[in-house]
């Protein structure tokens, strides 16, 4: 390895590079800040500009777009109770509270950093450890997946908010909807209801819309009173964290960047995964529970060092086993291939320079993400300063032509304008919609890893029991549900009292 | 009531500027839609070729464009194209040949709704084998399918090209009733169950299962075609042909829209075969893409398209149960 850092830098420390990694980095955060204009769709969009670049500038802008992305979702949660991008949705949980409270930059402050160091700490671990970590996660076979998408299902009590059945039945909601489209056992049709746009089952980014950005609107706007936005006035915080937040989002941000690693190395799950996993984590752990929800500084850390931590993750199986560990990391390989890249352990020591040069440049990505940042973030605050009778429409037509963008087609439009007059019912209900968000990003990979170890193992259930791995995850199962059965416990005794 | 129409203004200013970019474009642009993932084989190639075409031509210039979505973004490009327009898509014989048999419902189009252009290259599907059981050659396996051990099959997607080699070639041999088809969400992940120990065999694309092979964990056991693999890593690899098996390679036709003038055609086919022509693209197609180049007539994709149809209606049952 040490022979090829010395060559990687010199081919990383260009100035070409460092334009690129900026430009990148700028385009990606802009653009997960948009609700709707995912961090795949803006990859996508940007691919063929690499086609033209060699290897390494090619990388470092898509890991610019990718890791800015990262972070860049977390500003519209925060300021517009809008994710920009699917994994910001556990940030809205506390940013956009936490911005209501008149700290809104510190809320923007404290994803940048959590996402800095998530970044950076899962690029040193893709530079030292990545080969022996995808070692191990290349033994993770479907019957672990299942594990852990039920372990990732536990959560679901930590969002139901007042009401756990509230909270179960609107998991239940996202559970049937992930079901919509083809078997992926089978290929049969499922509630599709002969309308051949859903035989390729709803596009998360196009719900995820309609779910909290278009009823955040409908519902501003059933109350004459409010003010879209946060009161101007309250954007006058100095941006400071206190001695003791600090204090109070080391561990969080430790931890979460471990679990986002931890995540991120699964080939199949992702950011959004990641940030669910380790906000319930962090919540489970903390001092101050009753925060979450209202404005965590906790949470907001946890959730974003968690999905940024899964980037350098990802790209572990992709650049040692040739395994995308996502799906914009799956595009990005194009870029390497075209280039006559075909990763994998073996380019290692065929190309050990380039290699290790896109790794270093990773590190360096979330270094001008953290100083773009920083501007930005004073940029971003003033989006709250911006006129309703401005704001509104501009966030109702990104809405519109984020939902179009996905798949490039006026049926999805649809579909967010159906799934905002759900959410809307669920509110008037009081049932929360982020249980249906968390139920549609684990339903389809839970039951589909679920049917396939089953037909692996002929119907024999000792499958889910079978490796060390499943035996882990059981217990951290046992240990979740035992946390909530406590936690409701204590809840109730407490109720009692109060009466 | 300035607020409001003010609002109005914004709203309808921006939806007029974002029209007239959606509509805007240069005349001689032809937009590629390939139906697949954006880091699948043809969309690419695709992008590959797009890049090249301004080197090959003037006056045409090719934008890929990757929408996954398979039927359904063929189904919307159908309807919304027609000759004249600048438009060519993606299909192969996963839409024309299995999705037509198996589930028709899901295609509003058939091969007469296209005038086709040119098919880019050709992809020889590899049988991996779990390396524990030293597979390699055709005898190997007829000998492990004699011996009546367990076959489960790791394939891409339950009703795909992959799934259709397997059972036609485990059917031939007679253990189709041993088969098991393990689907898996992607081409990668397939790759990956047999070296898992999840499956005994995965099918895949020669460039998925290459580095899972270099690492020891698979051996490669047969490929899907008439005789042996003559380039790349897995050169000598004997093919299922030659014992006479069934096979089909995997290919992506260039369509444009029915009705495109026989001219417009011909200049388009020529400025990919031009491209494929180049020497980058071809030892890049060879070499990094394990693909071949496999220009062809419009006889030659009729003549696929029903071998794999018969090759579908003959194995449907084992694969669609």
């Amino acid at each position: 390895m040490l022979q090829f850092i010395g060559p990687a830098a010199g081919l990383l420390f260009t100035l070409q590079n460092i334009i690129w990694i900026n430009l990148g980095v700028f385009i990606g955060s802009v653009f997960a800040a948009i609700p709707g204009l995912s961090v795949i769709l803006c990859v996508i969009l940007f691919l063929p500009v690499t086609y033209r670049l060699s290897a390494i500038p090619g990388m470092m802008f898509l890991l610019g777009i990718y890791c800015a992305g990262g972070y860049g979702g977390s500003v519209s949660a925060i300021l517009i109770n809008t994710p920009g991008t699917p994994h910001a949705a556990a940030t809205m949980l506390d940013g956009h509270p936490l911005s209501k409270q008149g700290r809104t930059k510190v809320a923007l402050k404290i994803a940048l950093y959590a996402s800095t160091f998530g970044g950076i700490f899962s690029a040193i671990t893709l530079l030292f450890l990545g080969p022996q970590v995808a070692q191990i996660a290349s033994q993770l076979g479907t019957a672990e997946y299942f594990m852990v998408c039920l372990f990732g299902l536990t959560i679901i009590a930590g969002v139901s908010g007042k009401s756990m059945v509230k909270g179960i039945i609107s998991a239940c909601i996202g559970l049937w909807i992930s079901c919509i489209g083809s078997d992926p056992m089978t290929s049969y049709d499922r509630f599709t209801f002969g309308v051949p746009r859903l035989y390729l089952g709803l596009d998360l980014a196009v719900c995820l819309i309609g779910l909290f950005a278009l009823v955040e609107i409908m519902s501003r706007a059933e109350d004459k009173k409010e003010v879209l936005h946060v009161d101007t006035r309250k954007m006058k915080d100095d941006g400071v964290l206190t001695p003791d937040e600090k204090k109070r989002i080391r561990l969080p941000i430790f931890l979460s960047s471990l679990i986002g690693v931890m995540v991120g190395i699964i080939p199949g799950t992702g950011a959004s995964e990641a940030s669910w996993f380790s906000y319930n984590t962090v919540k489970n752990i903390s001092k101050h529970k009753e925060e979450f929800g209202h404005g965590s500084v906790e949470g907001i850390a946890a959730a974003e060092a968690a999905n940024n931590a899964v980037t350098g993750a990802t790209l572990i199986p992709l650049l040692t086993l040739g395994i995308p560990g996502d799906g914009t990391v799956a595009i990005m390989l194009s870029a390497l291939m075209i280039n006559g890249l075909n990763p994998g352990l073996s380019l290692f020591t065929t190309d050990g320079d380039i290699m290790y040069a896109i790794m270093l440049g990773l590190i360096l990505v979330n270094v001008f993400m953290l100083l773009q940042g920083k501007l930005l973030t004073q940029l971003f605050a003033k989006v709250v300063l911006i006129p309703k009778e401005i704001l509104t429409p501009i966030i109702v037509i990104f809405c519109f032509a984020g939902a179009y963008s996905v798949n490039k087609n006026y049926f999805d439009v649809g579909v967010t304008l159906v799934f905002a007059l759900i959410a809307w019912i669920l509110r008037k209900f009081d049932m929360p919609a982020v249980p249906i968000l968390l139920g549609m990003v684990l339903g389809k990979m839970t039951e589909t890893n679920f049917r396939r170890a089953l037909f692996i193992s002929d119907g024999n259930p000792k499958i889910f029991f079978s490796s060390i791995y499943c035996i882990i995850f059981l217990l951290l199962i046992i240990v979740a549900i035992g946390a909530i059965v406590r936690s409701k416990m204590t809840e109730n005794k407490a109720a009692n009292k109060g009466e | 009531m300035k607020k409001r129409i003010l609002s109005m203004g914004v709203a309808l200013g921006m939806m007029a500027s974002m029209m007239v970019g959606m509509t805007a474009q240069a005349a001689e642009t032809w937009t590629v839609t390939c139906p697949w993932a954006p880091s699948g084989v043809a969309a690419m190639v695709s992008q590959q070729a797009a890049t090249k075409s301004t080197e090959y031509s003037d006056d045409l210039i090719l934008v890929a464009e990757a929408v996954k979505g398979d039927a359904a973004t063929v189904n919307t490009w159908v309807a919304s194209n027609q000759a004249g327009d600048n438009s060519l898509v993606f299909a192969g014989e996963g839409l024309l040949s299995i999705t037509s048999l198996l589930d028709p419902a899901k295609l509003q189009f058939d091969y007469e709704n296209f005038a086709y252009v040119e098919n880019l290259y050709s992809s020889i599907f590899v049988l991996s084998a779990e390396a524990s059981l030293g597979l390699e050659g055709v005898e190997a396996l007829e000998a492990y399918v004699e011996s009546g051990e367990a076959i489960s099959v790791a394939v891409n997607g339950a009703t795909g090209s992959e799934a259709f080699l397997a059972a036609a070639l485990f059917g031939a041999m007679g253990a189709g009733d041993q088969l098991k088809l393990v689907p898996y969400e992607s081409a990668a992940e397939a790759a990956q169950a047999v070296a898992k120990g999840e499956t005994t065999f995965a099918v895949s694309h020669q460039s998925q299962i290459q580095e899972t092979y270099q690492q020891g964990d698979v051996t490669i056991v047969c490929a899907f075609d008439e005789s042996a693999l003559e380039n790349g890593p897995f050169a000598g690899v004997e093919g299922v042909g030659e014992y006479g098996y069934p096979y089909f390679r995997n290919r992506c036709f260039v369509m444009a829209p029915a009705g495109t003038e026989e001219e417009t055609v011909t200049a388009l086919r020529t400025l990919y075969d031009d491209i494929l022509a180049d020497e980058e693209v071809t030892s890049w197609l060879q070499d990094t893409m394990l693909l071949e180049v496999d220009t062809m007539t419009e006889e030659d994709v009729k003549a696929h398209i029903e071998n794999v149809k018969a090759i579908v209606e003959e194995y449907e049952e084992i694969v669609a149960g």
